[in-house]
């Protein structure tokens, strides 16, 4: 109880000391082309939403970035889920795809963004392929990990009981995997964040991480710091969601644990 | 057993080589398919440009980079400094953070926010606040690494076995002997996967930083010839990013797999017995 209550206040605190910090920095450097404080990235965040261009910009962006990160993300789970389950069951697709996944996932993110360039030009297109790109290896690595460490003595209790392939992969294989495949959507969400940001930070014309690059070039750098607000709001809040999705979904497992505990 | 293990590897080796042909393969026909040089090109381009990159070729009239054994050796420069000192910082603090409770409070707040938000955004500010040069670039490399060294040493130490802290303190040691004879060593697989896994964050951040704020550098080289549609020399240094991110973070595996057996044996004995 005592703990709960140190942690909520904990975070207002830290909050008011990294302001304070922040804006010592400012009145050091006193220089608005090569830092603001925090009062004006305030003022310009405030107006991102009372000046009419300013919002329709921002309301554009929002739109691109967000659709592009869950676009990315569910394709990567769309494909990602079922090809770890496939590599957890059947050897000869581990051994097939096993090594490839590793390797893919091994690529940093940066590296994919010339690719997708070239491809589908600077679009939001280019984000989705680059967001799928760095989050289905992580999916897949999850996914596969659950997969292959359900313990043998369900399975084998199934298949003592006639139960069909299909039977055992829908009513044993994917409930035992269930955890591993929130936790694979849990980081999975936190890559394709990344992955579209950085994508727009290097295209600089699309969506909020354009924006904010864009700002920051015209030495705009309140607007830029208010738009990297906008930016770590989206991405805390999307990573949160995801969190409480997960822990939701596979509440009985959470128990469990907490009994242990 | 035995020999069904031996097998498999001859097996694994035979199957990994089809998978690799097939994926050459599907490159060319994708190449062939596209029928544009300059979006995709096929195998045999990418590696004559690399062959060329490594002896230190460029294609004519391309201005305004380093030469390529001068973009590597800057790169790597970058990823190692802001590495070391993101291990420097944040083994400490992990460390601190998992045996005291109240910096764990005061700190734990700050790591899971910085967390789920991408510490690449800050690049664009960071450029005018600190300059574009190489010590930006470290520091950018510094601040996206180290909260993963952060975490997972947290995580290390915080999680070590009851068994084994508890029979340090039966047997009475000191809070020095107790960090370094039982802690130090119980969690130092996962500060040393923490290590591995940054290293990887660091390639990352190092090229990115090149690519936004310096321009040199492999990531600034492959912008460039990304800029003039050069497309076999992009994918040429797309390649050995990837290459420096594949050895990071992959060989590293074996060697834990290795050192770590007594950590592993419980999912290791779990995997044979599947």
């Amino acid at each position: 109880m005592k703990a709960s209550y140190a942690k909520y206040s904990i975070l207002p605190g830290t909050l008011i000391i990294f302001v304070a910090v922040w804006w010592a920095m400012a009145v050091a450097v006193n220089n608005s082309r090569e830092m603001v404080g925090p009062l004006q990235t305030g003022r310009a965040f405030v107006s991102l939403f009372t000046d009419p261009p300013l919002t329709r910009l921002l309301a554009a962006g929002l739109q691109v970035t967000i659709t592009s990160i869950l676009l990315g993300f569910a394709l990567a789970v769309v494909v990602g889920v079922p090809i770890g389950v496939l590599m957890g069951r059947y050897l000869i697709a581990d051994l097939f795809c096993d090594p490839w996944v590793n390797i893919w996932y091994s690529i940093p993110a940066i590296a994919f963004v010339p690719l997708a360039m070239n491809w589908t030009g600077v679009s939001a297109t280019s984000s989705v392929i680059i967001a799928f790109l760095i989050t289905v290896f992580t999916v897949i690595i999850n996914v596969y990990g659950g997969v292959k460490n359900i313990s043998g003595s369900l399975v084998d209790c199934g298949a003592a009981y006639g139960a069909s392939q299909t039977q055992i992969l829908t009513k044993i294989i994917i409930p035992a995997t269930l955890p591993s495949i929130m936790v694979s959507l849990r980081l999975g969400i936190s890559r394709a964040i990344e992955g579209v940001i950085i994508a727009e930070m290097v295209f600089t014309v699309v969506g909020i991480g354009g924006l904010m690059d864009d700002a920051a070039d015209n030495l705009q750098l309140a607007l830029s710091g208010a738009l990297i607000i906008v930016l770590a709001v989206i991405s805390l809040a999307l990573a949160e969601l995801m969190k409480y999705i997960t822990r939701r979904a596979v509440a009985w497992k959470e128990s469990q644990a907490m009994i242990r505990e | 057993m035995k020999s069904s293990r031996a097998m498999s590897f001859s097996v694994r080796l035979g199957i990994f080589c089809a998978s690799l042909g097939l994926f050459f393969v599907l490159w060319e026909v994708a190449a062939l398919s596209a029928g544009n040089s300059l979006i995709l090109v096929g195998p045999i381009p990418v590696l004559q440009a690399l062959i060329g990159l490594l002896q230190n070729h460029l294609p004519h009239g391309i201005l305004g980079i380093q030469g390529a054994d001068a973009a590597i050796l800057q790169t790597l420069a970058t990823i190692v400094f802001g590495f070391v000192l993101a291990c420097i910082v944040g083994i400490p603090v992990g460390l601190i953070m998992g045996r005291w409770k109240t910096a764990e409070v005061l700190i734990d707040p700050w790591i899971s926010a910085t967390y789920s938000i991408p510490v690449v955004i800050l690049i664009p500010m960071l450029y005018f606040a600190i300059g574009a040069d190489f010590y930006a670039e470290v520091f950018v490399t510094f601040l996206v690494t180290v909260f993963t060294i952060i975490v997972n040493t947290h995580h290390g130490v915080k999680y070590v076995s009851n068994a084994l802290a508890e029979v340090g303190k039966s047997y009475g040691a000191s809070e020095s002997q107790f960090v370094t004879k039982i802690i130090l060593p119980a969690s130092m697989p996962d500060i040393i996967s923490g290590m591995r896994i940054g290293m990887g964050r660091a390639i990352l951040a190092a090229v990115l930083a090149e690519v936004l704020m310096s321009g040199n550098g492999l990531g600034g080289m492959m912008i460039t010839f990304q800029d003039v549609l050069n497309t076999p020399y992009m994918m040429a240094v797309v390649f050995l990013i990837a290459l420096m991110g594949i050895a990071v973070l992959q060989l590293p595996k074996i060697l834990e797999r290795r050192l770590f057996r007594w950590k592993e044996t419980e999912s290791f004995s779990r995997e044979i017995r599947r």
